[in-house]
């Protein structure tokens, strides 16, 4: 453990992927209450897009990330509330659409190698100095957001037209979230790769909603698998050269189970 | 005085899905500490007309004024609380206890990053109190019976110590002594709290000595000024489109 942490690259991990751990799952808290949980798997394909512009044109692929992810959540929204179109159905257009063309920009340029294998699937060589502050700064603006409006997306996750009827603003709100969800996905994807971040999102809160448990409770608990996850899945990833988004998610799967057969055997 | 500050003012509304219109011709006004019903059959547009009313749909044509302003100029929303039709069927693995959501009553009014007041949390608490859940309030939402639920939706309106409190079927699923209890506490509410109410119910003769006025509404709308009076065997069967009889409850007196 001493010597897995006495390298720099293993810190840098540890410092992202801890925070990513918190984003991840208190972001996704509201996504899965909000029945919201594909968008995830939907931005993360969009980011994907960014990375491949990136990794294509020479530009700082995580930033393009953010920006394609978040275009791609106000499209998201954009189409949810001005056509008549189900919002599953939204998502996996988009989903399929973005991954195709990430698909061909990496093709056209020749970029199909081990970096974007990486974004792919997650790494914890892959994470730079620059990387931890990138995703140090906007990670603490986007949860400073969450924490700021945590009472009225509870709120619109729980009734949306009660919710707006009270006078919040629920469309702006509405758009804040998918933001906030979409700079976190794009800011995750170094460490659990953009085809395992959803599952980071997603499982930590479905496993906290085992145990029935209040808004506050069930939040702390979603954090603390998110946070477990990762510790046990970077430890992994280091001793056994394995892909970090895998093992991390590995992880947090194995939380579910328990979590699920713990409750189960109650009743 | 009550009855003089006009809170909606509705002018020709007209509301269409496709061709097929639902709403015709409605004029209206719901004043300051009135306790208004609405009645009417299913399918004819009493809901449609308080999401009008709330914002949460545009009619095709006509004017909603609240509290003097148009609808879409309208900010203080906090002033209403709605308890909607399908209030008490939630979603059992929602991660809620009886006191987060009657705390969701004062988001509106408290600030970003704020924690709950003082102020806040004993107007919770008195809205848990008159809604009798407050010995529920660490239960999780899921657990309770559906007109224990209803009671703390109702509650979680009270919370925001609304100036009117909308109704759409409160009492849907919800047991008779429950359903007296509650009609005694609208009955307080209005006359000792001058809360202004609005009331969606098929169950019109409980409470007719205590309504200002009736509309009933079927596609169009009949504002009955002596709901007592107006409720004839006629009117019902008018409204309803069949041959309909009021059952007196002799324990109400009518």
């Amino acid at each position: 453990m001493t010597e897995m942490l006495s390298y720099e690259f293993m810190q840098n991990a540890f410092i992202a992927g801890f925070i990513i751990a918190i984003l991840a799952s208190v972001s996704g808290t509201f996504v899965v209450l909000r029945r919201y949980s594909m968008i995830s798997e939907t931005l993360a394909h969009s980011a994907l897009v960014g990375v491949a512009v990136g990794l294509v044109s020479g530009y700082n692929p995580l930033w393009v990330a953010v920006v394609v992810a978040l275009l791609s959540a106000w499209l998201i929204e954009y189409l949810r509330s001005s056509f008549a179109l189900y919002s599953d159905a939204v998502l996996a257009i988009l989903l399929s659409g973005s991954l195709a063309l990430a698909v061909i920009i990496v093709s056209l340029g020749g970029a199909f190698n081990n970096s974007l294998f990486s974004y792919l699937f997650g790494s914890i060589l892959s994470v730079s100095k620059e990387d931890v502050i990138v995703i140090v700064v906007v990670g603490s603006a986007s949860l400073a957001l969450l924490l700021a409006y945590s009472k009225e997306l509870y709120f619109i996750a729980y009734d949306e037209e009660v919710a707006q009827t009270s006078g919040i603003q629920v469309k702006l709100l509405n758009f804040i979230l998918v933001s906030v969800v979409a700079v976190i996905i794009a800011l995750s994807i170094r460490v659990v790769g953009s085809l395992l971040i959803g599952a980071l999102m997603v499982i930590p809160t479905v496993s906290a909603l085992q145990f029935k448990q209040g808004f506050k409770n069930t939040t702390l608990l979603a954090l603390s698998f998110a946070l477990v996850s990762v510790a046990f899945g970077m430890t992994l990833s280091y001793e056994y050269s394995l892909p970090s988004g895998a093992t991390i998610v590995l992880c947090v799967l194995m939380l579910f189970v328990i979590s699920l057969v713990l409750n189960n055997s109650k009743r | 005085m009550k009855f003089h500050v006009p809170i909606f003012e509705v002018k020709n509304l007209n509301f269409d899905v496709g061709t097929q219109r639902i709403l015709s011709n409605i004029s209206l006004e719901i004043l300051k500490g009135e306790f208004i019903a609405i009645i009417g059959p299913n399918g004819g547009g009493k809901t449609t007309l308080i999401r009008m009313l709330l914002g949460l749909d545009k009619p095709t044509s006509g004017e909603i004024m609240i509290y003097g302003k148009k609808l879409n100029r309208f900010k203080k929303w906090d002033k209403i609380g709605f308890v909607p039709q399908r209030a008490s069927h939630v979603d059992s693995n929602f991660p809620a206890t009886v006191q987060d959501i009657v705390n969701m009553g004062r988001t509106s009014k408290r600030g970003l990053f704020s924690s709950m007041s003082t102020h806040d949390k004993e107007l919770v608490n008195d809205a848990m109190i008159k809604m009798d859940v407050l010995n529920l309030k660490d239960k999780m939402i899921g657990t309770l019976s559906g007109g224990q639920r209803q009671r703390v939706m109702i509650a979680r309106a009270l919370a925001s110590s609304p100036e009117i409190l909308i109704l759409d079927e409160p009492n849907t699923g919800v047991d008779v002594v429950s359903q007296n209890r509650f009609y005694a506490l609208l009955r307080s509410l209005n006359k000792d709290e001058n809360i202004t109410i609005v009331f969606i119910t098929h169950d019109i003769g409980v409470i007719a000595d205590d309504i200002a006025r009736l509309f009933t509404i079927n596609q169009k709308i009949t504002i009955c000024n002596n709901p007592k009076q107006t409720l004839s065997c006629e009117d019902m069967s008018l409204l309803y489109g069949f041959d309909a009889h009021l059952i007196h409850n002799h324990k109400h007196d009518h």
